[in-house]
């Protein structure tokens, strides 16, 4: 496994946060939940840690890693804007919502801007049908969301400078 | 104990499955994901028979590489009813290796429909699982499975050489599909994107196993430090034997 050099500057945090649990297997996904929910991804070197420290062997982490969409295995934006896909929130048309982020940010779904600091992700429900369509930025959510309201969302998050450079 | 196997009585050990007691018997269940080594998974579903547990009117469906037997049960290992369902196994297990051997066979012996070939990678796996376990067993655990649902598939962490493959390619050796890639040239191996040196017999010359996996075995085995391919351990093994008898 090949691990860039930046995350050895985090080793140090890395080994508190995983070496505040006790090793014990069943700890495993408490672990990677808290790593993830410190550093909005899972490192290489965060994963390969985990592993010696509950002695389950990198390839089972990684592929519980993979397995639950609550983990990213690549660096996530500061702010991740989730856009609800589910039906209700589908046909509210939040297929426009998207294409309106997509424009501002310059990135696709699943993309992270190159500065780090915006992502953004669809889920399938929030639970949440009657504010369709819904949005969530960082926990923070926004309901009965119109194509008119992305930018003005956009910049309560500092993105104005994105949305100058890519608008076409 | 006396069990029902196809209408005829036989007799069962307590606990063992009822694939293991087919098996002695001779009676055929087709399976993918069942190894002698490591037991029944439950996974391929090929393995299903019907079962009459006592007090029980109607036959219900169960894998038999998993279900152990612990009272008289009543057993059918071929019937319209498992047709159909391995028929519809094939099929779609056919779908991921679509010119596989194996698969074809099994096509032709159930009559399954061919459905248009869908991409897997690797190609031809029908993610039975055994090469995981086979992993497993050699103490590695070098690939898993990874991702899910639809995006299932085996391999290492991040698709890269894993720093615990040995490259003994147990995985390769008990894939039922061929599905693992394992490229040999002159003294190099290459599976699981990684390249190991293998090393030359004393004997013959033949390049048999890679210097990892040579020294993971003698680390723990007192089983000396002699670099011998199969062929020739086995023909030493026997002079020894008769220089002994002598």
């Amino acid at each position: 496994m090949q691990i860039e050099a930046r995350e050895y500057e985090y080793a140090n945090d890395y080994k508190v946060l995983i070496e505040s649990y006790s090793g014990k297997p069943e700890h495993l996904l408490a672990i990677m939940q808290d790593v993830q929910r410190h550093y909005n991804y899972l490192p290489r070197l965060a994963i390969s840690m985990i592993s010696q420290h509950v002695g389950i062997p990198v390839s089972r982490v990684y592929a519980m890693a993979s397995f639950y969409k609550a983990f990213s295995l690549v660096p996530k934006g500061k702010f991740i804007f989730r856009v609800c896909d589910g039906t209700a929130c589908h046909i509210k048309n939040s297929a426009t919502l998207l294409d309106q982020l997509q424009q501002h940010l310059g990135i696709e779904v699943d993309e992270t801007t190159a500065d780090g600091m915006f992502s953004i992700e669809t889920v399938n429900c929030l639970g949440a049908c009657a504010l369709a369509p819904v949005m969530v930025v960082n926990g923070k959510v926004y309901g009965k969301v119109s194509p008119g309201d992305v930018e003005r969302i956009i910049n309560e998050y500092g993105g104005q400078s994105y949305a100058s450079q890519h608008k076409c | 104990m006396k069990i029902m196997l196809n209408g005829q009585e036989r007799e069962a050990r307590e606990g063992e499955t009822i694939l293991e007691m087919c098996r002695r018997e001779g009676v055929p269940i087709p399976t993918f994901c069942y190894h002698q080594a490591f037991g029944g998974q439950g996974a391929c579903r090929m393995c299903m028979v019907e079962l009459r547990e006592e007090g029980q009117e109607q036959m219900r469906l169960v894998a038999a590489c998993t279900y152990p037997i612990k009272s008289s049960v009543e057993i059918i290992t071929e019937s319209e009813r498992i047709q159909r369902l391995r028929r519809t196994i094939v099929m779609l297990l056919a779908r991921r290796a679509p010119d596989n051997p194996l698969m074809e066979a099994l096509a032709r012996t159930y009559s399954s429909p061919r459905l248009t070939a869908i991409e897997v990678e690797p190609p031809n796996c029908i993610l039975c699982g055994l090469c995981i376990h086979a992993c497993e067993e050699m103490g590695r655990t070098a690939i898993w499975s990874m991702f899910r649902g639809i995006d299932k598939r085996i391999g290492t962490p991040y698709d890269e050489a894993s720093e615990d493959c040995i490259g003994c390619a147990a995985c390769a050796r008990i894939c039922p599909t061929q599905a693992i890639n394992l490229e040999e040239e002159g003294s190099t191996r290459r599976i699981w994107n990684k390249t190991f040196d293998l090393v030359a017999c004393q004997r013959c010359g033949k390049h048999y196993a890679t210097r990892e996996e040579l020294e993971y075995l003698w680390e723990r085995s007192e089983y000396g430090q002699e670099q011998l391919c199969e062929s020739c351990r086995k023909k030493t093994l026997a002079i020894n034997m008769k220089s002994f008898q002598q």
